[in-house]
């Protein structure tokens, strides 16, 4: 597939950004903040102290969620790539979870741990794993047979296996659904918190909502922006440019 | 030893090798000769393990074993250096001494200058010293090599030919070597395994038939 083309994406972000402003005009400043509006509010929310809180309140749902579901999802993947036995085990749970709705969790996590971190976690992790667990299984299918008969044959034990056949070898898959579940997990994080918490962004951006704050709705849903952005561009983008270096490299 | 007795492997229904005994003992040295799909690539993979027999008895009782495949098989992620680190980090070494063992390695198959150099960077030839060097870097008791010297020019396979020579003698080791190259097989074995129709015939290296197997 060729690269993606920069000037383009430029082009995209300054349409996207100019319907933005096209809905505020439309809609009025009660309903629809306008980029620069937005652009303020958030300036004047980071001079605030209660903003710091309620961001690390938030970031570290989404640090525990992602990575749980990023744990438990290749984690179990491993094994059910490794055993037919386990990957039948686990297939009904991982149908249930991939076909339950996220407000479902939502409702069932909040019936079951409160209104809170313990639910949003819990949530996060839920809808998560199974994308992980998925590309994992499907990223050892096609692991190189020949590969792992030569480990087989010089003896590699299950860490060397896990550093240097499975993980480079899963890299790929592994990125790829990262990259899903670190934005899903932002957007679930906030969504839970919206339905079901006292503190984070979520919780933040639905008290704007109640007041008819739109600057404010705004400024957080900008900051939830600038957070997938930042997850995707500054981290798991050069992650997977890293892990794929080999892959790039001029052949003789 | 490998002590095979009247074994068979099938492919579901086509019969690969079929009533084929066989005894290597530690030291011995033997080629493997026949057409494709004669059964040569299963008795290597019976041989290090990957294959089990489906009638008769099969019993390997060398421990440590070392494959250079046709396609060499480097992890592709993984320097050159690298490649010939691990399997050595697996038998034990520590990081360091593995590093340095597979430095020599490297530099003894002309490989030095590429150690830094992903598999997809070296030519087929590279990659196949490269498969080679990581099979004599582990010290196994058993080698089985398989076409190792295919993809290389005339000059490199007699290099090559003549350091597994050295590395054989120094080490004491069994092979099982499987090639299509009569004369490749003449320094390096004693006697051959000529495979047709899954059955095994021996000969001497020089490809004389023997009547009965040395005892």
């Amino acid at each position: 597939m060729s690269h993606t083309s920069r000037r383009w994406a430029l082009l995209g972000t300054v349409l996207l950004l100019a319907g933005w402003w096209l809905l505020a005009w439309r809609f009025g400043a009660l309903l629809a903040a306008t980029p620069m509006v937005a652009v303020e509010r958030l300036w004047q929310l980071m001079q605030d102290s209660q903003w710091r809180a309620q961001l690390g309140i938030s970031l570290l749902r989404i640090l525990i969620g992602i990575g749980g579901a990023t744990l438990l999802g290749f984690g179990l993947g491993l094994l059910a790539g490794l055993d037919g036995r386990v990957r039948g085990l686990l297939e009904p749970l991982r149908w249930v979870l991939m076909a339950t709705p996220p407000v479902v969790v939502v409702v069932l996590a909040m019936m079951w741990f409160g209104m809170g971190s313990a639910m949003v976690i819990f949530m996060t992790t839920v809808v998560l794993a199974p994308g992980v667990y998925v590309n994992t299984v499907r990223g050892m299918a096609l692991l190189d047979p020949q590969l792992l008969a030569m480990a087989r044959v010089y003896r590699f034990g299950f860490v060397l296996r896990l550093r240097h056949l499975y993980i480079p070898a899963l890299a790929g898959p592994l990125c790829a659904a990262l990259l899903i579940a670190g934005a899903s997990g932002i957007r679930i994080v906030v969504m839970a918190e919206v339905l079901g918490a006292q503190e984070g962004i979520g919780f933040a951006l639905a008290n704007a909502q109640s007041a008819f704050d739109s600057g404010t709705l705004y400024a957080w849903v900008l900051l939830v922006l600038l957070l997938v952005a930042l997850l995707e561009f500054a981290l798991l983008q050069p992650l997977q440019r890293r892990l794929s270096a080999w892959n790039r490299v001029p052949h003789d | 030893m490998i002590e095979a007795r009247e074994i068979a492997v099938r492919y579901g229904q086509t019969t690969v090798l079929h009533n084929l005994s066989l005894c290597l003992k530690p030291g011995e040295r033997i080629g493997l000769v026949g057409a494709s799909g004669s059964g040569k690539s299963t008795l290597l993979r019976l041989a290090s393990g990957l294959q089990t027999v489906d009638q008769g008895t099969w019993h390997n009782s060398f421990e440590r074993i070392a494959i250079a495949f046709q396609q060499p098989t480097l992890l592709p992620w993984r320097n050159a250096l690298d490649n010939l680190v691990i399997p050595l980090l697996a038998r034990g070494l520590e990081p360091a001494q593995a590093q340095q063992q597979a430095r020599q390695w490297l530099a003894r198959v002309g490989l030095s200058d590429s150690a830094t150099r992903w598999p997809a960077q070296l030519s087929g030839g590279m990659a196949q010293r490269l498969g080679l060097a990581r099979a004599l870097s582990v010290e196994p008791d058993l080698l089985l090599l398989d076409e190792p010297f295919s993809a290389l020019d005339p000059t490199l396979r007699q290099t090559l030919a003549e350091l597994c020579q050295q590395w054989l003698a120094a080490r004491g080791a069994a092979l099982i070597c499987v090639s299509h190259h009569p004369q490749e097989l003449a320094p390096l074995v004693q006697r051959r395994l000529v495979l047709i129709d899954g059955q095994g015939h021996w000969q001497d290296a020089h490809g004389q038939p023997l009547e009965a197997l040395p005892p």
